[in-house]
Parts: structure tokens; C-alpha cells; sequence
């Protein structure tokens, strides 16, 4: 794809690219036609969000209305009166401190299992050829076509019997090692170029050496990208902490949440609510604040010449 | 990509055949090593349970007792069991619509999003949230949106002059491309990611050249765009492809597989089976028979990706 | 590697298999007594926080029987049955489990995982003790069954000027009834509804499966069906009560709809009455004057107090699991004796449940609660219909579940013509029950 390969001359284009002016994103509206163009699009990005956070505005609105309101025929879309009552009752009656805490504990113990492992892995699929390689692969892709609504009896037999049911060992290895993570970054190692191993390798670097010095750095937006689906699925996690948690001191935030609100007949949906919508605000600031780290800067981008 | 196997010995001779094999055995030592942590818990936890599950496809195991061996009784069952074929047929409709439709629209996200423009990340957010919002929150909110009589969308068709709009999701014509609808929604900002990750891997250099050289944005878009995300798309459709099959919480929580049958897709008929009918065995052939459609689109999918990068 | 992988594969499945096969296994026999030394029996349910039953059956238990100890253990109860089995198959569910369905006993017991209780003696009057019997055995003890009946809001129907029902409707006189309610209650001013039908398909078919003679949930012959779809969709079409379209696109709750006077009218089971109990007294629900009546019959054959009205419900009841033995074993049979004794009863309608023996004593206790409606016609309705099994129990009746709920949602929102989808679910049904 590119003559550079001298990392000398890598270094040197890399400087000059970062200190030209940014060209395309920053600057300022040639014309009048652009300017309105680009207030046009933010319009249209803004009713989108919008739209897109509509069910979003459902559940604070239901969350702030009686139990029997929140369905009702016409639907009301704001609450009659405004009733902080469920977030009070969460708060003060539940055991939601617990389950935050055991949700945190699963969420970061299988993120930096999936994320390090896995990459670990994509690594030796993606740079080391051997024997069974693309069978194995292929292996791990299959997996992923089956449901897991079809394996869990099977599967929670055998943890019961390896006395991990009931602890949350059983979510953490359950999550930690999908064949995702290893696809994900096995795709994003291929982008990289041989060359920087190469020469890696000619320094005297071993492959454990590589994978650390070179590949990692180099993916951190898969990375990022990796840590962030592997977080919000755990966190949302709900069958997999309903079949294996059974002791209330380890219940997870949907589980608590869930069995809170509902008894046999009904759910009471403003609690419900309530609950989700304290659920889902945590990962609404990481990802906010954890975009920049899908949208690298030009410093790497640029290695990939 | 090529392997590592190349000799730093520069030698005219090629390698003696018992050196070749000792690197072959090295490269498949480190090879292992790096997998092993990973595959170790994979196979244990994830592998184990799926074979058994292959296994249980040929037998009759309703989850106490014994497994009986039946053989391909319960394919030949699937054969000619009708709502096993109207699964199929609602999981196929399902994919077909709803794989280009996200994958469009998610990487057209993507790439809009990809700028440095102030207030980005906020839109970014935006496009994300369906998909950390509550399931139930998002079936709830939706199946209000298309309530036939009251609901918004069909005012707003009322009001454009369409006098009969569909009842949507009451609908057994409208159930399910309304459920594409919805599902699409709620995965582009999953996807969205996957390919905002992807698309930094694309250099700006080459941009710039070829705009130097007046290539207009779609010729940019079309060949140098599109090339370096390979590996990215790659995967996206793969996932894709294969979540489509695999469908199953958010139908369950619109619709039940309701009017009717008319939104029933596998998933739900192998749970259904299984823990509703408790014929377990069965819904295992199921299963395999689910596995087997991924794995096939799969391979293809692969092979058309290796004649595209060699 | 293609070997090892087999070998290994084969061990796991076969350690798995046998490891769920060892939990269908024998009890030793009981022991003679057990009133001496101390014994802990698990129990399980569901939702223990917002259900109280279950604790105010093992405190009078252990009352009875000092020396046991019952621990309730906590079910979720959306998924309860999902659990229980996964429970089951690995060898870790507590010695009584309590039975949500027909459908769980009939799973349970067809895989050998419940004790045989056909030697614990059952009072005289219990009703729903059939829904447990398989093969001749019985397999379970019901403690509580809800009979559907008529809710009716007596304020709306003063203001509408329609009298109260007395008892001796068909569903001719209900529908009648609702249209005079629709023009009384527009003119009274109120923007309710005569009925509100929830969107079970309990609702219309296990009416037509309890009150049509020789009718049979599990023939696959679901025409005798086809008179009390023909009532209802009448009743959606004539605005008469909510369609079904509506009610299940806005997720309406029976529990809204009556207790906001949305509708004056709702066929709903028995729990209702404490939860309504509970909402009127909390504000969640609007404090009217509200009354049971027998639900409509199919002919004035069945309709009145001096006859007996038809009506569905399914019980609930305790189970033994097969892993129990010992002294535990007799512990829980006495346990299962005593769910559907009288005083068990009387404690369970002193919290609202209905159970599964009603006797003079226990209607008192049940109509002695706070705010509940005294006057005859409810009490006949709760405690005289002939309640007749929701569910039978039979391997084949969630078969024939799935097929009605389809036919169920494709009939009511108009999707497919009633003849079409009567036979379809008769297919449905015949195709995969063989």
C-alpha cells in the first residue's frame, strides 16, 4: 500500500502532518451555502437525536408517574404530577447500593478478562500460522451462531456441579471469554502492517514483545470500542444473573431492579422505570466521555501508511 | 497475511526439511500460547455445553432423565412441523430486511459522525442509546408509537391523507417489517461503533491525494474508503448476519411472535420448545438446524472475503 | 487436536448426562415420625416481598409442628418455572416446590422428579385437587384456586341507571347490559367503558373450553371456540369495550382499567380482590363501590344462585421433590397436609388469597376484610361457581397453549378470519402433538 517503512521516515512524516493546520473538520465555512448547509445538518442531527431519545424520555417521564398511569389509553406523555416518590423508594428500600456493587465488580472483572485475553488470542489468529488455526477459528465463530437460550440448561448443569452456581465466578467466566472480543481485534490486527513486525522482529523483539509493544498500542480504538460493548453487555446482562445468582447479596442492578418491581401479576412499571433509568445513566457518561477513544487522533491514523 | 515463518538465514540453500518442521512446530507452540488463555476458558465453559447440545439434537432428553438416542427423528420431526417452517421463513424475512437496512445505516452514522465537529460526541451518544436503553423500555415505547389507533405514527399518516394506515405491529402483514424497523434502530449505534473503530484505521493521506487528484466524495468513499475498511466490514457483517438469525429479545418483548405466528422466528420456536413444551431434544435439532443456516452464510461470507483480499 | 477434541468432548456429555439422570432417583422411605426431633424442610416461592402467602403458611405450619423449620426460599416470579427446572436438573431445588402451573407439575412429574402424594389425605370440599392427578397419581396438594368472576363498578352503574347484575346473566344479558351502559355512562358524562376485556386469550377461550359440554382443550377441535369470539369481537366492534389492538399496543393493565374507572365492568380471577383491596387503600386506585357477580353463563341452564354458574380457574399448590427422604420426606407430607387444611385456609383469606377450600368459616374470614364488599351475590360468586380446570394436566396442554395464543392475538386484531384461524391452531396443534 505504501513505501514508507523506514521508521525514521515514518517519524518524520508523522511530524509534518501533525503540524499542518487541520484541514477538513475545523475550518471555518467557506461560503454562505456551507454555513447554511452545516446548520441545516445540525437541525437534522438534532431532531434525530431527539427521536432516537424518545424512549429514553418515555421511561424518566413513566418513572415520575403513579403505578396505574403509566399505561393508559389516550397516552399521556408527560406526567401528570410530577412524583419522585419511586426514585425515594429505590433508593431507601431496595438494596440498589449492593447491586451497583456487584454489577461494577462483573462488569470490570470481565471487560479486562475479554479485552486482554481476547486480543491475546487475535494475535495468535491473526500473525501466527499453525496448524488448525482457521478450523479453530471458524470454531469460535460457530459458537456464536448458536443461542444461548439453547446450551444454558446444559451449561448450568456443569457449573452446579463445579459448585460456581450461585457465585459470581459463574457470570465473570461465562462473559469473559466470547469468541467477540477475539474476532473484533483479530479484524483490527489485520489492518496493521507486517512491516512494523517485521521490523520488530529483526530488532530482536520476541512475539509476546510485538503484541504488547506494537499491536496494542496501535488498536486501542478497537480497543476501546471492544471495552466499552463488553461493559454495556455485562451491565445489562439479565438472564445470565437470573439463572446463576440466586443469593440476594449477589444480585446484579436488572436483577434487583426486576425482581423489586414485579410480583405475580403485575409489575409495577413507574418503579420499574425508575430503576432503569438509573441503570442506564452510568454508561450514558462513560460512553460520552469515552468516545475519544474510538476516534484516535491523527498521531496513529497516520501509521497505517 | 503472510506468515512468520520466513528463515532470517539468507542462504541460498532452502531449509533443511527437519529445520522447517522445528519452526513449524515453534510457530505452532507460540501459536498456542497466545490462544490458550482465552480458548482454555472458551472451551470449558462455552464449547463443552455447545457439543452437548449436538449431541442432544439426536435425542429425545426432556431435561430430567436419560437422553434416549432417536437418531434424525427429531430432523425429520422439523421437517414436517409447520410452525417450524413458518419460523424459518419469519427468521429469513427478518434477516433479508434487516441486515443491509442496519448495515446502511450504521455505517452511514459512521461516517457521519466521524468528524471533529463540536457537539459530535453528543450525537454519538444520541445514536448509541437505544441500544443500552432497556429492552422493555424501547417494546413499550414502540409498540405506543405504532398503537393503531392512538399512536403517533398513524396520526401522522391520518393527517397526510392516508385514510387506512396499517395497524403495524396488530398487523400480521406489518408485524414484522415493523419489528426490522425497531430492531434497526435500536442496533445502529452498536454497529455504528464497530465501524466508527474501523474507520480510523483508514489513512488521511490517502484522502487528501486523492482529492488532490479530484476524485468527488463518493469515488473517495467507493475506493478508498471502503478498501481499508475490509476487515471492519468484514466483521460487521458477519455479526450482523449472524444476530439477525439469532433474533430473539426484542421480538419477544414487542410482539410474542404475535399476531398470530406472523413474527414467530427460530429463536423463540427453540425456546418455546424447549421450556414452554419441555421437549428438549427437539428444540436441540432446532438449534443445530439454526447453527447450521449461520455457519453456512458464514462460510460464504468468508470466502467471498478471502477472494477479496487476495 | 480433532481427536482429543472428540474424546474430550464425548467425557463432558456423558458426565453431564448421567449428572441430570441422577436426580430422577428413589426416596428411602419415610420415617415413622417426625413430631420429636428437629427437621428444616426448604420450601419454595416467589416474589416473597409483595406475596405473603407462603411465610403466613409456614409460621402457622410451624406452629402446628414446633420442631420444623420451613425456609421459604425466594423465586423470581416471571421466570419461576425456568428456574425451578434449571434447579431441578442440578440437583439443587429445595424439598417442596410450590406449583405456579399445571403445566410445571405435569414437566416435573412426567420426569420423575415429584414425590407420589396420593397418601396425603385431602379435606372434604377441596376443590382443584384433579388438576394435579397424572396417571392416576397424585403428584401435588392445591392450597389456593382462583375462580374468574365479574368485577362490576356499582357507582357507574348507578350514574349510567343500568341495575346491578343479580346473578343470573348469559352473555346475552352481559352484552346487552354493556350496551345500556355504553349510552347511560355517555350521558352520566363518563368517558368509561362498559367492560375491559385483558388481553389473555384465557379470557374468551377458557370461558368457551369450561362452559361448552364435552368441549376438549386437547381434540384439537377448537370450533366450539368460535360462539365467544363471535361476543367479544361484537363487543370491540360495537366500541363497546377496548379492541384488542389497542389494549395490547398500550400495554393496559386490568388493574388500571378497573381500579381508574376506566370500565365498569372486568371478568378477572379472584386474586384480584386483594390487590384491589390493597390500591384502594393505598390511592393507586379511585376509592367507588365495587361488587362480584358470577361471570355470564352460555345458557340460563347454569345461570343463577339457586344453580351452579360455570366458571375457570387453575390451582396452586406444593409439591414434593423426589431428592427428599427421611425425615424431611415426612416433614413435607405433613407440610402439604396442612396447606389444605382449614386453618391453613382461614389464614390464607385473612391476606385476600382464596383458597382451594372454602368452607363457611373461611368465607367469613375472606369477607371480613377491610373494604371488601359484603352484600350475598359477591360472596356467591367467589365462593358457589363451579370452577372448572383452566389447564388439564397433560403433557400436551402447553402444545395446545401455543397454538391458541396464536390463534388468540391473529383472531382478535383482525389479522385472519375466525374460521381460518380456528383451523389453523387445530393444525398447530395436531401437527406437533403427533
Amino acid at each position: 500500500m505504501s513505501a514508507i517503512t523506514e521508521p525514521a521516515t515514518l517519524q518524520r512524516s508523522l511530524q509534518e502532518l501533525a503540524e499542518r493546520p487541520p484541514e477538513r473538520d475545523g475550518r471555518a465555512p467557506r461560503s454562505r451555502g456551507h454555513r447554511v448547509a452545516r446548520v441545516f445538518g445540525y437541525i437534522v442531527l438534532v431532531i434525530a437525536a431527539a427521536a432516537l431519545l424518545v424512549p429514553f424520555f418515555w421511561m424518566v417521564s413513566s418513572s415520575l408517574k403513579p403505578a396505574n398511569d403509566v399505561f393508559s389509553v389516550p397516552v399521556k406523555w408527560l406526567p401528570q404530577t410530577w412524583d419522585w416518590s419511586n426514585y425515594v423508594n429505590i433508593w431507601t428500600h431496595s438494596n440498589i447500593v449492593v447491586w451497583i456493587r456487584n454489577t461494577l465488580v462483573l462488569a470490570v472483572a470481565v471487560t479486562i478478562l475479554q479485552v486482554f485475553t481476547g486480543s491475546f488470542a487475535a494475535y495468535g489468529f491473526a500473525r501466527v500460522k499453525f496448524r488448525g488455526r482457521d478450523a479453530l477459528f471458524l470454531a469460535y465463530i460457530a459458537t456464536i451462531a448458536v443461542p444461548w437460550q439453547s446450551y444454558m440448561i446444559p451449561q448450568f448443569i456443569m457449573l452446579s456441579k463445579m459448585h460456581l452456581a450461585n457465585t459470581l465466578w459463574a457470570i465473570i467466566l461465562l462473559q469473559a471469554f466470547s469468541a467477540f472480543g477475539v474476532f473484533l481485534m483479530k479484524q483490527y490486527y489485520e489492518t496493521i502492517p507486517e512491516e512494523l513486525s517485521e521490523a520488530a522482529r529483526i530488532d530482536g523483539l520476541s512475539e509476546y514483545g510485538i503484541w504488547w509493544r506494537i499491536m496494542v498500542p496501535l488498536s486501542v480504538p478497537a480497543m476501546a470500542s471492544l471495552t466499552l460493548l463488553t461493559f454495556v453487555t455485562v451491565w445489562n446482562d439479565y438472564l445470565g444473573p437470573l439463572i446463576y445468582l440466586r443469593n440476594p447479596d449477589l444480585w446484579t442492578l436488572q436483577l434487583g431492579l426486576q425482581t423489586f418491581v414485579s410480583n405475580q401479576y403485575a409489575a409495577n412499571y413507574g418503579l420499574m422505570f425508575a430503576g432503569l433509568v438509573i441503570s442506564v445513566v452510568p454508561i450514558g457518561i462513560v460512553f460520552l466521555f469515552g468516545q475519544k477513544y474510538f476516534v484516535e487522533g491523527i498521531a496513529t491514523s497516520g501509521m497505517k501508511g | 497475511m503472510t506468515a512468520i515463518a520466513t528463515d532470517v538465514d539468507t542462504s541460498p540453500t532452502p531449509p533443511l526439511p527437519r529445520r522447517r518442521s522445528r519452526l513449524r512446530r515453534r510457530n505452532s507452540l507460540i501459536g498456542w500460547s497466545f490462544i490458550l488463555p482465552n480458548f482454555l476458558g472458551f472451551a470449558l465453559l462455552t464449547l463443552i455445553p455447545v457439543v452437548t447440545l449436538f449431541y442432544l439434537g439426536f435425542t429425545n432428553w426432556n431435561i430430567f432423565g436419560t437422553a434416549n438416542w432417536t437418531g434424525l427423528a427429531n430432523f425429520q420431526r422439523l421437517l414436517g412441523d409447520t410452525t417450524f417452517h413458518t419460523a424459518v421463513l419469519n427468521t429469513f424475512y427478518y434477516a433479508v430486511l434487516h441486515i443491509p437496512l442496519t448495515f446502511v445505516v450504521s455505517l452511514g452514522l459512521a461516517l457521519l459522525l466521524n468528524t471533529k465537529l463540536r457537539g459530535v460526541a453528543f450525537f454519538r451518544t444520541a445514536a448509541f442509546f437505544p441500544y443500552i436503553t432497556s429492552i422493555v423500555a424501547i417494546a413499550v415505547v414502540w409498540n405506543l408509537l405504532f398503537s393503531p389507533q392512538y399512536g403517533p405514527i398513524n396520526q401522522l399518516l391520518h393527517f397526510v391523507g392516508i385514510a387506512n394506515p396499517p395497524t403495524w405491529l396488530q398487523s400480521t402483514t406489518w408485524a414484522l417489517p415493523a419489528t426490522v424497523i425497531v430492531s434497526t434502530w435500536r442496533d445502529m449505534g452498536y454497529y455504528m461503533v464497530l465501524f466508527l473503530a474501523g474507520l480510523q484505521t483508514v489513512p488521511r493521506e490517502l484522502h487528501e491525494a486523492a482529492r488532490v487528484d479530484g476524485a468527488s466524495v463518493w469515488q473517495r468513499f467507493w475506493n478508498v474508503t471502503m478498501p481499508c475498511l475490509r476487515p471492519t466490514t468484514f466483521f460487521v457483517t458477519v455479526m450482523l448476519t449472524i444476530n439477525s438469525f439469532k433474533v430473539f429479545d426484542l421480538i419477544l418483548v414487542m410482539t410474542n411472535g404475535g399476531p398470530g405466528n406472523a413474527t414467530l422466528v427460530l429463536s423463540q420456536f427453540i425456546y418455546q420448545t424447549a421450556f414452554v413444551q419441555n421437549q428438549f431434544g427437539y428444540a436441540s435439532a432446532a438449534s443445530i438446524v439454526l447453527f447450521l443456516i449461520c455457519i453456512v452464510v458464514t462460510i460464504i461470507q468468508f470466502l467471498i472475503n478471502k477472494r477479496r483480499s487476495a | 487436536m480433532n481427536r482429543k477434541f472428540a474424546a474430550a468432548a464425548a467425557v463432558s456429555i456423558a458426565a453431564t448426562l448421567s449428572l441430570a439422570a441422577c436426580s430422577g432417583g428413589v426416596s428411602t422411605a419415610p420415617s415413622a415420625t417426625s413430631d420429636n426431633k428437629p427437621v428444616t424442610i426448604s420450601v419454595s416461592g416467589w416474589s416473597l416481598t409483595t406475596t405473603p402467602e407462603f411465610q403466613v403458611l409456614a409460621d402457622g405450619f410451624h406452629k402446628q409442628h414446633p420442631n420444623v423449620t420451613v425456609q421459604v426460599k425466594d423465586y423470581d416470579a416471571a421466570n419461576y418455572a425456568t428456574l425451578l427446572t434449571a434447579d431441578l436438573a442440578a440437583g439443587t431445588a429445595p424439598d417442596v416446590v410450590a406449583i405456579k402451573q399445571v403445566t410445571d407439575m405435569v414437566t416435573f412429574a412426567s420426569g420423575g422428579q415429584l414425590v407420589d402424594v396420593s397418601d396425603v389425605k385431602l379435606s372434604d370440599g377441596i376443590k382443584g385437587a384433579s388438576s394435579y392427578k397424572l396417571d392416576g397419581k397424585q403428584y401435588a396438594i392445591p392450597y389456593r384456586l382462583d375462580g374468574n368472576v365479574l368485577f362490576y363498578n356499582k357507582d357507574l352503574f348507578k350514574a349510567a341507571g343500568v341495575p346491578d347484575p343479580d346473578g343470573t346473566w348469559t352473555w346475552d344479558d352481559y352484552t346487552a347490559a354493556a350496551e345500556k351502559l355504553k349510552t347511560g355512562l355517555k350521558s352520566a358524562g363518563s368517558s368509561a367503558l362498559p367492560a375491559y376485556l385483558h388481553t389473555w386469550n384465557s379470557q374468551v377461550q377458557s370461558f368457551a373450553t369450561a362452559q361448552t359440554p364435552k368441549a376438549d382443550m386437547l381434540s384439537g377441535n377448537y370450533a366450539y371456540m368460535k360462539p365467544y369470539y363471535e361476543q367479544a369481537l361484537k363487543m370491540q366492534d360495537e366500541g363497546l369495550q377496548l379492541p384488542f389492538a389497542t389494549a395490547s399496543a398500550n400495554k393496559t393493565t386490568y388493574q388500571a382499567e378497573f381500579g381508574k374507572q376506566q370500565a365498569a365492568m372486568e371478568l378477572m380471577g379472584s386474586w384480584y380482590v386483594a390487590t384491589l383491596l390493597a390500591q384502594q387503600k393505598s390511592g393507586d386506585a379511585d376509592k367507588f363501590q365495587w361488587g362480584m357477580a358470577p361471570v355470564p353463563q352460555r345458557t340460563s341452564a347454569t345461570a343463577g344462585t339457586d344453580k351452579k354458574p360455570v366458571t375457570f380457574g387453575d390451582p396452586t399448590g406444593f409439591a414434593i421433590n423426589v431428592k427428599t427422604d427421611g425425615a424431611k420426606l415426612t416433614a413435607a407430607k405433613e407440610f402439604l397436609s396442612y396447606v389444605e387444611s382449614e386453618k391453613a385456609a382461614e389464614s390464607l383469606a385473612q391476606i385476600g388469597i382464596s383458597p382451594a377450600l372454602v368452607t363457611d368459616a373461611v368465607t367469613k374470614t375472606f369477607f371480613g376484610q377491610q373494604g371488601i364488599p359484603t352484600d350475598s351475590l359477591s360472596k356467591f360468586a367467589w365462593g358457589s361457581q363451579k370452577i372448572a380446570p383452566q389447564n388439564p394436566p397433560s403433557p400436551k396442554t402447553p402444545i395446545a397453549s401455543t397454538a391458541l395464543t396464536a390463534m388468540h392475538s391473529a383472531i382478535m386484531t383482525g389479522s385472519t378470519s375466525l374460521d381460518k384461524a380456528i383451523s389453523d391452531a387445530g393444525a398447530q396443534f395436531k401437527n406437533q402433538a403427533g
